[in-house]
């Protein structure tokens, strides 16, 4: 069944074995909002079959860097590579049909469809699956993140932990290989929070990438390889989840100056 | 391992087939018997509007983008038969592919260009066009000095051979046309797509939704049939001009049947259109200026209450998916 | 030939006055609740037609009407918002321009039942008259009516920024969760501001009277104009509406003087065409873009 998941037609990003082969990168990205510097110089690279968090204060640009690198906004400088092909500016459903997609910060689920027709839509387009294949597909996906006894529910009608797996289920359905989650365990509690672990250790063992959003530290602690953090739109540290927390200006970022001061003297 | 999930539309399921055949089998053998020519007319025309209804609503009902300039293919479609069969003396049949073609010619560029904006923006824009084409064909050959459009004297089409019967059938084919389109988009990757824009542009683009050309898809699809409905309204009346042909009160027609019926189903034109035409049959000529009063008064009514239409709000209540 | 040019400047000019007149309202609901109006035509009808029958039965002069006209129209807006277009508000937004429209058919098409086809006119003393200088006529009625425009931009640009009602309303369409939270009440504030925009475009209709025809199908035309205007000058930004009217006033004046009266309509939705799809944010890009 996992293999479903694991295969697609023609790969442009073949599941390489070397964890050091880096399937995303971006280099100088800059965005600005007419006065707002939204993102300076940003650079940091994905490896294969990595977990990578990214954290930061709010306002620090994550959720602008992932639109940049889906194609929702074009960065004004810099460049996003997807294993070593450049898709910067392109068009978002290109984007997703090479093998990158992102779920959002506030949950976008199709309305009048059911949870099965919503997973259908990524099947379809982002997999690019004709009906019958769609629909195979949909039901395995469901199966995974387990939806699959809501699957005929009203997409506006299931419960919030249940709605940031349909999300899950969605960019997973387009077959993509680098899943990008904004904030995808907000609103879950602690329980919830486990079992949302559990499912993108199960989605990173299957092949593919991930990059977490999270405001919630031991989530992200617990799952992520390495850590960026993000600051008022630069990248102002990068390591393992040890280093960062130990790390002065994350905590100056969180805290300010004076606490920082005080942990480390 | 098979699927179990629901379609978007159990259209295939042999309850579908075993009303839908016999519907068009009857009605496309009505002009056999020896019907009068009033109760033809009646049923071309009821016919002709759930193709218009349809033609707005694969657009409009599927994607959410309210077009208010759609009479403006369906006046192209007009022009284009009337000019190529009075110039070029042309047979019925070209002149009827010259209209689609014109049509879709104009349509990809503007659709294009307009499909980019959103909402109110969207419906002027196009509406806008609608009433610049209107006033092209009208000063487009005093202005310049041509005689191609003849201006507000109209063109005089040929008298055709043909009876009511011939119309009766070229309509009744556009309009099965359309009537299929929307069973493909009840079942098809397209269908899926169309819905998906409706509810969450950007979302849908994010999983792969390349909402640019579906869009453009349904609106070029839309602007070709209502091109063929041009030409062969053309031709039965012999006679157009810019004011009727260009004339909103078209795109009012095809707005408000598919609002009454239900945006965005399949059965919504079909119930519109066939509810609308035999209202104002019954209310008579003589109270056109009632029609438009209550067809202002249906459209606050159905906004206000029933938002999604006749079908529409059945579907939902009845949980129903095949209409 | 210059004072062929100046003249069609000043009709230009004077034409832009009256189109920014009765496009200020239209520009206000949408900056404010982001409704498109489509029945706005009919407001201006309504008021031009007040002052019409004022005149037929008081013999009142039409401009002793407008306060009149205000009052009616300010309390017919009201209404319209509180009950029925409130209703759908909070819906995605096409849902309220699809009830606006349904608004101007059933409006219009009551008039003309209750008011025929006729068309029809005011005919006062000083109609037609005009101040005449250096062979240029400069009409009195269209130039009050212009007076008139930069009047009610004024003071609507007071009331907004000095009144209370109106701090509520600026707030209203800056942010209206925020504004909730602060203690106003978001559907009064569309009430209030929907008979504001119907009252200063009864207004102006009103000030038509004198120099207009007057039917009851008079409406879609004006709506499409101020369209245009509000476009032009940009959504929901207030000064634009002046100068947009005054672009476009100044563009048709010129085309009907040297091309043809036919072709000036043309240019309106050309104009209004190439604005959406080029820079739907005005000409400045301060409007708001749907």
């Amino acid at each position: 069944m996992l293999s479903v998941l694991f295969t697609r037609g023609a790969p442009v990003c073949p599941p390489s074995g070397n964890q050091f082969m880096n399937v995303l990168e971006c280099k100088n990205i800059c965005k600005n909002f007419g006065a707002l510097v939204a993102l300076e110089m940003v650079t940091f690279s994905l490896r294969d079959g990595e977990i990578l968090g990214m954290i930061g204060p709010n306002g620090a640009g994550k959720t602008t860097l992932f639109n940049c690198i889906v194609g929702l906004h074009a960065p004004d400088e810099g460049e996003v590579i997807f294993c070593g092909s450049p898709i910067t500016g392109m068009r978002p459903h290109k984007i997703c049909r090479l093998g990158l997609s992102k779920t959002s910060q506030i949950m976008e689920p199709f309305r009048a469809m059911t949870v099965f027709e919503n997973v259908m839509v990524g099947a379809l387009h982002g997999g690019q699956m004709n009906m019958r294949d769609a629909r195979v597909t949909t039901e395995e996906v469901l199966e995974f993140v387990g939806l699959a006894e809501q699957r005929n529910k009203a997409s506006a009608s299931i419960s919030v932990p249940a709605r940031r797996r349909l999300e899950l289920a969605r960019v997973l359905a387009t077959k993509a290989k680098i899943l990008l989650l904004d904030e995808n365990m907000a609103g879950l509690n602690p329980h919830e929070i486990d079992e949302a672990l559990e499912l993108l250790r199960k989605i990173r063992q299957s092949g593919k990438s991930l990059i977490v959003v999270e405001h919630i530290m031991r989530a992200v602690m617990g799952i992520s390889d390495r850590i960026v953090v993000l600051s008022y739109g630069a990248k102002i540290a990068e390591g393992s989840p040890a280093e960062i927390v130990r790390n002065d200006q994350v905590i100056q970022a969180y805290f300010g100056k004076k606490m920082s001061a005080e942990l480390s003297g | 391992m098979r699927a179990r999930g629901p379609m978007i539309n159990h259209g295939t399921s042999f309850t579908f087939w075993a009303c839908f055949a016999p519907a068009v089998a009857i009605i496309g053998v009505i002009p056999l018997f020896s019907v009068s020519e009033y109760t033809l007319r009646i049923v071309t025309i009821v016919l002709f509007w759930m193709g218009m209804a349809g033609c707005w609503n694969m657009m409009s009902g599927y994607t959410g983008y309210i077009d208010f300039g759609p009479v403006v293919y369906f006046g192209i479609g007009s022009y284009a038969t009337a000019i190529v069969m009075t110039k070029f003396g042309c047979s019925f049949s070209l002149s009827i592919s010259f209209a689609g073609i014109a049509a879709v010619l104009v349509a990809v560029p503007i659709g294009i260009t307009t499909l980019r904006l959103r909402g109110a923006y969207f419906a002027i824009a196009t509406f806008a066009f609608a009433e610049t084409m209107k006033q092209v064909s009208l000063e487009f050959d005093r202005t310049f000095g041509f005689t191609f459009f003849e201006g507000s004297h109209g063109i005089t089409l040929p008298i055709c051979m043909y009876d009511n019967r011939f119309f009766f059938y070229c309509i009744f084919f556009v309009t099965l046309a359309v009537v299929l389109v929307h069973y493909s988009i009840e079942h098809s990757k397209f269908g899926y797509g169309l819905k998906a824009i409706h509810e969450a542009e950007t979302a849908a683009e994010i999983a792969g939704v390349n909402t640019t050309g579906i869009k453009l898809r349904a609106y070029v699809t839309s602007a070709f049939f209502l091109g063929l409905f041009g030409g062969i309204e053309a031709y039965w009346i012999t006679y157009i001009t810019p004011s009727d042909v260009f004339n909103v009160y078209k795109t009012v027609q095809m707005v408000i049947m598919t609002l009454l019926g239900g945006m965005g189903t399949f059965l919504g034109p079909i119930v519109g259109a066939t509810f609308l035409t035999l209202l104002s049959e019954i209310l008579g000529t003589a109270f056109v200026e009632y029609y438009l009063i209550m067809v202002g008064a249906i459209i606050i009514g159905i906004i206000l209450i029933m938002p999604n239409g006749i079908v529409g709000t059945i579907k939902e209540r009845m949980g129903i998916k095949f209409i | 030939m210059e004072t062929v040019f100046l003249q069609a400047l000043i009709n230009g000019i004077l034409l832009g006055g009256v189109y920014a007149a009765y496009s200020a309202g239209f520009s206000l609901i949408f900056g404010v609740m982001g409704v498109v109006n489509l029945a706005h035509g009919e407001l201006i009808m309504l008021g031009a037609f007040t002052s019409y029958w004022m005149f037929v039965f008081f013999h009142m002069d039409p401009y002793y009407s407008l306060p009149f006209a205000m009052a009616f129209l300010f309390v017919l807006g009201y209404v319209l918002q509180k009950y029925i277009i409130n209703r759908v508000i909070e819906q995605p937004h096409i849902m309220s321009y699809i009830l606006t429209f349904g608004i101007h058919l059933m409006v219009s098409n009551i008039a003309l039942k209750l008011w025929t086809h006729d068309f029809r006119s005011i005919t006062t003393s000083y109609s037609g008259a005009n101040a005449a200088f250096w062979g240029l006529n400069v009409p009195y009625a269209r130039l009050i009516t212009f007076t008139l425009a930069v009047f009610i931009i004024a003071a609507l640009w007071f009331f907004l920024s000095r009144t209370e009602t109106g701090r509520a309303i600026r707030a209203t369409s800056m942010d209206k969760e925020v504004a909730r939270l602060m203690g106003v009440n978001i559907r009064e504030i569309y009430a209030v501001t929907f008979g504001l925009g119907a009252a200063i475009t009864g207004l102006a209709g009103a000030s038509l009277s004198p120099f207009v025809i007057i039917f009851p199908e008079m409406g879609l035309g004006y709506t499409i104009i101020a369209f245009c205007v509000v476009v032009l000058g940009g959504m929901g930004y207030m000064p634009g509406a002046l100068w947009g009217g005054v672009i476009l006033g100044l563009a048709q004046s010129l085309a009907a003087t040297y091309l043809s009266a036919g072709i000036s309509v043309a240019i309106t939705f050309l104009i209004l065409f190439f604005m959406l799809i080029f820079r739907p944010a005005g000409i400045v890009g301060k409007g708001q873009v749907a």
